[in-house]
Formats: structure tokens, sequence, C-alpha cells
């Protein structure tokens, strides 16, 4: 009969240490929050607090273990070892929760909390003086309340004590010190606990008539719960009532109930681990939602990647192209402009060819006449004749010699074939060296030739450049002179480094556009005119590029039928 | 006053008897026309030669230059020579241009250019240009001789010749054994290109040929050159005589 009474003094026991837990956490919780910002920087701590208040037991014992190891800070210290304290009682190891909590220091804000926890850990250990005293250290304070301890807790921990002490004067005495406040609070699970605590201190000893109606209250009471253990707990009080009473039926019926009440524990139990099972079921099945949708996720931002770079690529390739194609476009046009230029040249090579060949053989031709004309009259012996005829001959070769000495020079110029050297030059002397080939064209003409240049002119100059230049001119300048004309070359020092060439005819002169063409800087040779004295124009062409080469100028100023005047300037010799 | 003795080296028979022609026209003295490189030393070395015309080509191999490079390699034998060629051939040019001083005259050429041609040839090879062309100067000197333009040609006098030079404002006068002319030129540039051991001013405007001395009367302040030409002799330009070795 008494095992089973302490059997169930066994279960009533536990039941407001597990009920304290839920309560005074709240407070707790506030102040952990406030002091882990306060100590930001102590990872340890801050992680140990947080585990605590997730109730996470195992990780809380870790960090606040090394939270010790590395801080010497005393408040901290405090809340870790109360930390591990309060992990160890719901570990169940109680022998070491002690310990840790001994090690609180007495400053410290909970310790009422650190009073109570030593108290249950010393029930738990069936230590129960030591948790009277432990108590009683709690019952003194006033402001119990505030620290989320109830003092019916307290009350009702102490009447356990001394239940099991079996000092049942005081049991009762705090039992019903802690039911009074409880019935003001009307909280029904400690309500119960009471109602059967002190059920069983009555029924302990033997005053079963004080006894039956405590466990009928807590039947009462039980029936207003949904908690089945509450309610199978009740039922088998009263069963166990009803059978020391001797009433088998009732105690039966109250059996029945209680299996009933343990049944549909059971169940509960097997819905709540369903529901956990379910829980965790869906929890996996979000988990691999998610996962599918990380997965997706890294598909999108691996194809928006191929796609940003091969956009890039695209661009790239398209500015290339562009690039490329303008090259192209721009080699293309350099070619356009490169073959227009050379089939300008070509043309100008030819047309030179065409009236060369023609000039040439016009003159070879008149030659050829010239000469059978000779020939005859060689035979008739009319020798007034004779020498015009040689006069003639000699003009014709001259001019044919002169044009093939032009293409020569022309030749070996655009080949860059020509020697080119520059020296000093006597000008006077140069000019009288050209005059003399041109004496029997001058005097058949009656041109009156005066050389007017200073002997102490030296020009710095190619001299077989300067005698083409001069050769050509005067030519021209007896092509175009009339009978009794003449011509001049004269020289002005324009200055300390140049010098100024002219020649001077009283011929037919010409007009604004023929200057224009002559001076025209081009490849082209001046269009042949349909007068039969206008030459090729190579003459010319090859004068200006001689000039140019002497680092010489060149300019033409005329008058229709008054005469021309070529105008050049050489460098001098220094 | 001598005319001055030109070789002819030139394969073509009608263009030397041509120059022939021009050059005996014009006071020339024509030393030899060789027709290739062998006859042309041969003559080089056995006739007195002032001034050389060269044909580049001889029988169509640039025989010229080389008998140019000749000559060029002996000290103090070379003389004033002319390319005659009839091409502008570049690479002919370059060969050509090397052997310094180099002249040339461009076939077909008139007489005029010929005679140009020459005092170029001198002048460059003397390195005193523009001189006979201009109005100021007319002589060339060189180690042996003056060569002095007169009218269309040139002349030239043996500088052992000389007795005496007699300078008048831009003119001097040239006195030899045999005869007495007169030249333009400056007294500053005549007595910097004589030979300064040789000929030695006597006086502001005199310079003697020491080597025709054959007598100096200090007391007189007179110099006796050979041929009995009587010198005043300065005060101020008497210190030459401390140089002389005097024969007691």
């Amino acid at each position: 009969m008494l095992i089973i009474r302490f059997f169930l003094n066994l279960l009533i026991v536990c039941s407001p240490f597990l009920l304290f837990s839920q309560s005074s956490n709240k407070q707790l919780n506030e102040v952990l929050k406030k002091k882990e910002i306060e100590f930001k920087n102590e990872l340890n701590f801050s992680k140990a607090s947080n585990f605590f208040i997730k109730k996470n037991w195992d990780s809380t014992l870790v960090s606040s273990m090394k939270q010790l190891n590395i801080n010497k800070n005393k408040e901290l210290a405090d809340y870790c070892h109360f930390f591990r304290g309060y992990s160890f009682i719901e570990k169940k190891l109680f022998k070491e929760a002690k310990f840790e909590l001994n090690l609180i220091s007495k400053k410290f804000t909970f310790y009422s909390l650190v009073n109570k926890n030593l108290g249950d850990a010393s029930i738990e250990l069936k230590e129960f003086e030591k948790a009277i005293i432990y108590f009683k250290k709690i019952e003194k304070l006033k402001s119990l309340n505030q620290q989320g301890l109830k003092i019916s807790l307290i009350y009702q921990n102490l009447g356990i004590c001394h239940l099991h002490l079996n000092d049942f004067i005081k049991a009762e005495e705090y039992l019903f010190k802690s039911l009074e406040i409880l019935e003001i609070e009307k909280d029904i699970i400690n309500l119960f606990c009471i109602y059967n605590d002190i059920a069983n201190l009555y029924y302990i000893q033997y005053k079963d008539q004080q006894a039956i109606p405590y466990f009928e209250k807590a039947y009462d009471l039980s029936k207003k719960t949904v908690d089945f253990d509450i309610k199978r707990k009740a039922s088998l009080n009263m069963s166990v009532v009803e059978e020391n009473k001797g009433n088998f039926k009732k105690a039966l019926f109250y059996r029945k109930e209680s299996a009933q009440w343990k049944d549909s524990l059971n169940n509960q139990s097997k819905i709540w681990a369903l529901a956990d099972y379910e829980k965790k079921f869906a929890v996996a099945q979000k988990q691999k939602q998610i996962k599918v949708l990380e997965v997706e996720n890294e598909l999108k931002n691996a194809q928006r990647n191929t796609l940003f770079f091969s956009a890039i690529g695209l661009l790239l390739i398209l500015t290339g192209g562009v690039y490329l194609y303008a090259q192209k476009v721009k080699n293309g046009k350099t070619i356009l402009r490169q073959k227009n230029k050379l089939d300008e040249l070509n043309a100008t090579k030819d047309q030179l060819f065409s009236i060369v060949s023609h000039d040439l053989r016009s003159s070879v031709n008149a030659l050829k006449n010239s000469n059978s004309k000779l020939s005859a009259t060689l035979e008739n012996k009319n020798y007034d004749e004779l020498n015009h005829l040689i006069i003639q001959n000699s003009s014709i070769a001259n001019g044919t010699y002169s044009l093939l000495d032009n293409l020569l020079h022309w030749a070996l110029l655009q080949t860059k074939q020509l020697y080119f050297h520059k020296e000093s030059v006597h000008l006077y002397s140069v000019v009288q060296q050209i005059e003399y080939n041109y004496k029997p064209l001058l005097l058949d003409k009656s041109i009156t030739f005066e050389n007017s240049v200073s002997k102490n002119i030296f020009l710095f100059v190619d001299l077989d450049s300067l005698k083409i230049v001069f050769r050509n001119l005067l030519d021209n300048a007896i092509k175009f002179s009339n009978e009794n004309g003449q011509i001049t070359f004269s020289a002005n020092e324009t200055d300390s480094d140049f010098c100024q060439v002219i020649i001077q005819d009283t011929g037919i002169g010409m007009n604004e556009n023929t200057i224009k063409e002559l001076l025209y800087e081009g490849e082209l040779l001046a269009k042949k005119g349909n007068s039969e004295i206008i030459g090729t124009g190579l003459g010319l062409q090859l004068c200006k590029q001689m000039i140019k080469k002497n680092s010489g100028t060149f300019n033409i100023e005329s008058e229709l039928n008054k005469g021309t005047k070529m105008i050049l300037t050489f460098p001098k010799t220094k | 006053m001598d005319n001055i003795n030109v070789l002819i080296i030139e394969d073509t028979l009608e263009q030397s008897d041509e120059l022939v022609k021009v050059l005996l026209d014009n006071n020339y003295n024509v030393a030899g026309v060789a027709a290739n490189y062998t006859d042309a030393l041969k003559l080089f070395y056995e006739k007195p030669v002032d001034i050389i015309i060269i044909d580049v080509f001889l029988d169509g191999k640039p025989d010229g230059i080389t008998f140019a490079e000749s000559i060029n390699i002996i000290p103090h034998a070379s003389k004033p020579f002319v390319f005659l060629t009839s091409s502008q051939d570049r690479q002919i040019f370059e060969r050509a241009k090397l052997t310094r001083p180099f002249s040339f005259l461009m076939k077909p050429f008139n007489e005029l250019e010929i005679l140009y041609a020459l005092e170029m040839a001198v002048e460059k090879f003397y390195e005193q240009t523009n001189v006979f062309l201009s109005e100021e100067q007319n002589t060339v000197i060189s180690n042996d001789s003056l060569f002095i333009k007169k009218k269309n040609s040139l002349k030239k006098v043996a500088l052992e010749d000389i007795l005496y030079i007699e300078v008048e404002e831009r003119y001097c006068n040239i006195i030899t054994e045999k005869e007495k002319f007169v030249i333009l030129i400056s007294l500053t540039k005549i007595s910097d290109l004589l030979d300064k051991n040789k000929f030695i001013k006597t006086h502001r405007n005199t310079i003697v040929n020491t080597d025709k001395i054959e007598e100096i009367i200090l007391a007189d302040n007179l110099i006796i050159l050979k041929g009995n030409h009587k010198i005043n002799l300065s005060d101020t330009y008497k210190d030459f005589i401390k140089k002389m070795n005097i024969l007691s």
C-alpha cells in the first residue's frame, strides 16, 4: 500500500517542477536579449544565450564553456554558469547542475532563480533538507514575482519537501499557503497538483476522510482540463482511493477511465508524432522545393550569363565586322584612287608616246623627203637650192634631237635614274654655251640675242638640268618669236639667297588660260593645239620638274603679240 | 707664258678629232690622243700633261673611270681631268663621283662647253673655285704653276720662271726672264697661295722669287735679280735675309 502511495507522490512532485520552466523564462529572456546587445563583441556569450532561449541545451553547454574559457568578466561568467546549471537540470544531470549553480556569485541578478534551481536539483537528488534551506532563502525575499517566481510554487515545493521528510504539520502549512494563493490565481494545473499533494499528505497519514475530498476535487478539476495526463493521474488516484476503500467496482471504473485517458494520451502522442513527422516531411518537401528553386535559379543565372556573354560576343563580332568593312571600303577607295592616278599616268604616257612617235615620224619623214629633194637638186646642180635644203635638214635634225633629248631626260627623271649634283655654276657662261648651239637658228630668223647676265653671278644648281631648262626655254622663245625679234637673258639678285633669271622674248605671247595650263601642277601634258608650232608640252613639263628639283621657282608673264617673260629663281652659291 | 697640255683619252676618232680641233683653235696643246687605258697611262707618264679629258667608256667598258682611279692613287701625280659621257646613268656616275675632284661633260658638247669644263676642272682640282669666270680674278695657283685665263683659253706660267711680282691694286705684274704680263688677283690671295719660303715680300707691293736673287745690296736697299732686274728693298721686310744661307 505504501509503495503505491509513494509512487503517486513521485508523479505529482514532477509536475510543478516542469511547469516552472515556462513561467519564469519570459522575464529572463528579456534580460538576456539586453545583455546580448550589451556584450555584442562576446560571440560565444551571444551564442550561448541564443541557444538557451531556444532551449538547445547541448549547444548552450558548449558555447558557455567556450565563453568561460576565454572571458574573465564576472557578470558574463555568472550568466554562463547559470546557463550551464539550468542546462544540466534539463539534461537531468543534477549533481553537475548543483556544482555549476554554486559557482554563481551572490551578486547575480537572478540569484533567487539560482536558489530555486538549487532547490529543485536538491529535490531531485532527494536532499530534501538542503532543498528546504534553498527555498527558505527565496521565501524571505519580497520581490519574488518580479523575477517570474511564484511564491505559490515555492510554498508547494517546501510542502513537498516536508512531506517527504514526513514533517506533516509543516507540509500541511505550506501546502495550504500555496493552495490559498493558487485558488485566488485559479491556476488549474497547479491547483490540480496542490490538491493532489494535500490529498497525498492526508492519505499518507491515513486521514482518508480528509484526503478523499481533495482527491475528488482534483478529479473534478481534471475534468475541466484537456490534458490527458492530468485526467489519467486523477482517475488513477481515484481508482487507488476506491480500491483502498474496497469499492472495487468504482475502482475498476476509475482504472478503466485511467486506461482510457492513457490510450488517449498515447493516441495524442501518436498524433503528435504523426503531426511531427508530417511537419518534418513538409519541411523536407519545402527544403526540396527550395533546392529545386535554387537549382532553377542557378540555371537561370547561367542562362542569363550565357546570353549576356553571347550578346557581348555578337556585339564584338559586329563591331569587328563593321571595322573590317570600313577598312575594306577605305582600301577600296585607296585602290580606286591609285587606279585613277595610274590610269591618268598611263594616259599621259600613252599620249606622250603617240605625240612623240607622231612628231618623230613626221620629222624623220620630212628629213626623208628633204633628202630625196636634196639628191634631186644635186642632180640638177642647183647649188642655191642645195644650201637652203641643207639648212632645212639641219634644223629638222636639231628639232628631232632636242625632242629625243627631252624624252631621255624625262624618262630618267621619272625613273629616278638621273644623276643630280649641285655645284657652283657660272650663269653667264652657261647662257653663252646654250646660245652657242642656237646661233644658226637665231641667225636664220634674224633674232637678236642678248646675254645681259652679270658675270659675277654663280648659281648653286645641277649644271645639266639647268642647261636642259635653258635649252628648252630658248628653243620655245625662238619658236614663238617672229623674224627680227629679240631674246634677252637677264638676272636679278633678288635677295641674299636667290637669284632671278628672266628670259624675255618679243614673240607672239600667250593668253591667261595657256599660262594657267602650262603652270598647272600635274603629270598631264598640255594638250596639243591645232597649231603646228605647239609642241608636246614635254619640254615645259621637264623644265618645271628640273627647276623644282633645283629648289627654284618658275613663273610666266605674257602679253599676246607683245612677248613672254619666263621668270625663274635659283639658289645662289654662298 | 705657255700653252696648256691636254691629254685626250677617247676611243671614237670622230670625237677626238673634234676635240683636237677645238683645243688647237683655242691655243691649247694636245699632248696626245689615247684610245685605250694602256696607251693613256703610257702617254700620261711620257708627255707633259696639265689637264686630261677622259671618255668614261672605252670600247664599251668604263675604263675611263679606271684610268682616273689609277692616277688618283699616286700622290702628287694626278692632274685635273674632265670626264666625257653620253649617258646620265646613275650607276656610272656614282662610281665616277668617287674620283674626286669630279667634273664631267655631257656629250654632245660645243666649243664653249669644253672650254668651260676645262676651266672648272682646274679650279676644282686646285680648290680655288669661281676664279676664271669672275671679274675679280683670272689666275689659279698650283704648287708649280700659275694658270691664267687669257681670252677664251688658259695659259700656264711655271713658278720657277717668275723673277718677281709687282702688285698694283687688283692687278699683278708678273715678270719672268722672258716676258712681262698682267694677271688679275689680289695681293692677299697671291701671297697666301705662293710658297712663303720661296716667294718673299721685299716691299709693300713686291714679291720676289728668292731663287732668282743674285745680289742684295743692303747699303742701297737694293736687290739684284737674274737678268739684272733691280728691286727696292724696304726696311720693314729686311728680316728675310736672316733666314737665308749667306755665303760670305
